[in-house]
């Protein structure tokens, strides 16, 4: 008996799947179209911008949580975007682009824009365009390019770019073989009318890289695909030696507060203080991100040490600063 | 000897003067329309100071809120005529106003030529200014009849410009260390200027003054209250706009506070001692300035729960900080009162940043300016509390202003020195046989 309704359940229980994946879809594109969680559809950009400013993309944490980095240079409208003429030398011409994960291995060619003002695309569908006029790869801004998802008579060379995963590599190379490596942050499609223009190609602090593809329905009598997908990707920094990592000056015990200069580079999350009583074993007592007062307090610090270190977005730690405090 | 009988019996009525003058009169207080002078003029003058420089840098960067600075800064100047009429009548206030109003303009010439780094337009802004200090300095030294002298009056005048476009060159220069050190100077000096020309005006007009004196020590404590208590709101609101904006000097602003809590905790040690001192300290920083770069941080993290938390410390920090005022003042202020002053400072500058957040800068800059008019309620009510504590240290408001003219020369061919001593020696066995009645009469 005990059998019998395990079956039944199960029975049920998959008759009822198998009915909600009818009709959400999931078989009409047969298998190809397996669901990407990664993949976001957007319907209406507008909306969609303003609740991902007041979320995600305003602020994320890092460390588990232990420091929170705010990112207002992420909006992507602001005027105040400066081009740092420093980094500008960075930017490579790209001839290559690579995908480990999807096995893209194509050229790149430079495209411009064409007289109906769309961005221009290679002939060859097994060959993908930069957009020439904007931001070179390695370089502060959005460098795009474009890739066709399939030819008159087969895929092309973006065909698999829908199956990408966030934290996907995606390689660019120019002719003397110089390399930058991208890390996919997401993937949204858009409706082909209906595509945040600006958020794509406009400026930004960050070193980014959008590939654009068609996707959805191919709608027969317009000629193309309705929807655009858009495959967000941020420049890999290389990883930092320990001893790049300055550490706070001009720790000061005043009072209650432990002090500190800031440490003003690009890659600090944040500071961590260390406190400890006769100068021995310290142990870390707080985390200060890089936005907040850089202070510590404590009420007994007039009997204890301390010291501080700068932790860098990958979590690396700085050697101590000097130690501060009476023993 | 009958030179040495006069010198005795007058040494002798000095003497006895002195000390029955500070001891009859209890009445101590920083409360004398002399004080109130100065503490007006303490008010407006570094009001202008903060609003000055805030508008060049914020004009310099094209913040949203320059132009709502430069409203509050104007509406200051308008403020002090008034003030000016009450003493010198309605036709110098004009005068006044005409003046001292068109000098904010100048501002806007040196911001320009920063912006477009055109040293035309700075030599000719430093021109505009060096003709304001000129014009304003023979006005100041006529309106007081020389009692602040020209000179004097010109060279406080180009002082005070000078700390203003050194605050806003180093700011464009992004060295804030130093535009924060000169900030805090500068800030200083009105208060430096304001007794001086406080000093000046009573001294020219004592009747209207009832005969006090605007550099009494109680009206100087009253004014070193009022410069660290609205010193203490001009950064925090500052402090928390440009950790708002995480701006490049935001760590700037945060050790320009931690230095003025050195400078407050001096002046508590200076009146309660170092263990007085170190509970200020103790209590001023812990639930005070860090709970409120705790609310810009709730604020940028946008943290509803941190924010209440922070709000929490401030609410702790008006009850702890009452207590300790009203322990310290033993009782003269009444440690609830003081509290609910203190956490009425701590709502104006919640309303001040919120308002600045949510982008009201017009709001935002109105309760700037309650708050820090707030702040010279908390000078004379706490100082008043600190003379009626301590009479003794405070109250020499009757005190004769030179010694008194006590011989006509008649003996100086005998060598004057001997007098002196003889002078000297009655003075000691008078003050002995005094204090000796006084023990007498205890008992």
């Amino acid at each position: 008996m005990k059998i019998g309704w395990r079956l039944y359940f199960t029975v049920v229980g998959l008759v009822a799947m198998v009915m909600v994946s009818y009709e959400m879809n999931v078989w009409t594109f047969g298998s190809e179209t397996e669901a990407n969680p990664d993949l976001v559809r957007v319907e209406n950009v507008s909306q969609s911008l303003n609740v991902q400013e007041a979320s995600s993309d305003d602020k994320r944490e890092i460390l588990d949580g232990e420091f929170t980095v705010l990112n207002k240079d992420k909006d992507l409208n602001d005027e105040k975007v400066v081009k740092d003429k420093e980094q500008s030398d960075a930017g490579i011409i790209p001839s290559h682009i690579h995908i480990p994960s999807i096995g893209v291995d194509a050229p790149v060619e430079d495209v411009g824009i064409l007289d109906n003002g769309q961005m221009g695309v290679p002939e060859d569908p097994q060959a993908s365009g930069w957009f020439e006029p904007g931001t070179q790869p390695g370089n502060r801004g959005n460098a795009v390019i474009a890739g066709h998802v399939d030819s008159r008579t087969g895929p092309a060379v973006f065909y698999d770019l829908k199956k990408l995963q966030i934290g996907d590599e995606i390689k660019i190379q120019d002719k003397e073989g110089d390399e930058k490596v991208y890390i996919v942050e997401k993937l949204e499609s858009y409706p082909m009318e209906d595509s945040p223009i600006e958020k794509i190609f406009g400026s930004t602090n960050e070193k980014r890289l959008n590939l654009i593809t068609c996707t959805g329905e191919f709608v027969r009598d317009r000629g193309g695909h309705q929807d655009r997908l858009v495959v967000y990707s941020k420049l890999k920094e290389p990883e930092m030696d320990q001893k790049d990592i300055t550490p706070p000056a001009k720790v000061q015990v005043q009072g209650t507060f432990i002090t500190w200069h800031a440490v003003r580079e690009d890659y600090v999350a944040g500071y961590r203080v260390y406190k400890s009583k006769g100068g021995e074993d310290f142990q870390k007592v707080a985390s200060i991100s890089k936005h907040e007062r850089k202070t510590f307090v404590d009420a007994a610090a007039s009997e204890h040490q301390y010291y501080v270190t700068t932790v860098n977005q990958d979590g690396q730690e700085s050697s101590p600063s000097e130690i501060v405090g009476q023993k | 000897m009958k030179h040495l009988k006069k010198v005795l019996v007058l040494m002798m009525a000095f003497v006895l003067i002195v000390p029955s003058v500070s001891m009859a009169n209890n009445s101590a207080t920083v409360k004398t329309p002399a004080s109130e002078l100065r503490a007006s003029l303490d008010q407006l003058l570094s009001e202008h100071f903060v609003l000055a420089t805030t508008y060049m840098m914020k004009s310099y960067e094209d913040a949203e809120d320059a132009d709502q600075v430069w409203e509050k800064l104007d509406q200051n100047a308008k403020d002090m005529t008034p003030a000016i009429a009450s003493v010198y009548g309605e036709e110098a206030a004009a005068k006044f106003e005409e003046i001292f109003r068109g000098h904010n303009d100048y501002s806007d010439g040196f911001v320009e030529a920063a912006k477009n780094d055109d040293e035309e337009a700075r030599e000719m802004a430093e021109a505009e200014v060096d003709e304001f200090v000129n014009e304003f300095g023979s006005f100041l030294a006529t309106a007081t009849e020389g009692n602040l002298s020209e000179e004097a009056a010109k060279e406080v005048l180009a002082a005070h410009e000078e700390d203003v476009v050194k605050v806003f060159d180093h700011y464009v220069n992004e060295e804030y260390e130093q535009a924060y050190a000169t900030y805090r100077e500068g800030f200083q000096r009105m208060f430096d200027i304001s007794k001086a020309l406080s000093s000046a005006i009573v001294t020219q007009m004592p009747d209207q003054f009832e005969n006090t004196k605007a550099d009494a020590p109680a009206a100087d404590l009253r004014s070193n209250l009022n410069a660290l208590a609205s010193e203490h709101f001009a950064l925090a609101v500052l402090e928390m706009q440009k950790g708002y904006n995480q701006s490049a000097d935001y760590d700037f602003v945060t050790w320009a506070e931690n230095q003025h809590t050195q400078d407050f905790k001096a002046a508590i040690e200076s009146i309660y001692g170092q263990e007085g001192a170190e509970q200020f300290e103790q209590v001023w920083q812990q639930d005070h300035i860090n709970a409120q770069s705790d609310l810009v941080t709730a604020a940028l993290e946008e943290d509803e729960e941190a924010r209440k938390m922070a709000e929490e410390s401030l609410q702790m920090f008006a009850e702890d900080f009452g207590a300790f005022l009203g322990s310290a003042t033993e009782g003269n202020l009444p440690a609830e009162a003081a509290t609910e002053a203190v956490w009425m400072h701590e709502e104006q500058v919640l309303k001040t940043f919120d308002a600045y957040v949510e982008g009201d800068y017009e709001a935002a800059y109105t309760s700037f300016r309650e708050g820090y008019g707030f702040m010279f309620g908390i000078g004379e009510t706490l100082g008043d509390a600190i003379v009626k504590q301590m009479p003794d240290q405070f109250n020499q408001e009757m005190m004769p202003e030179e010694m008194p003219d006590t011989g006509f020369g008649g003996t100086s061919d005998q060598g004057l020195s001997t007098w002196v001593w003889v002078a000297f020696g009655l003075l000691a066995a008078a003050s002995a046989s005094f204090i000796y009645m006084r023990r007498v009469n205890q008992k």
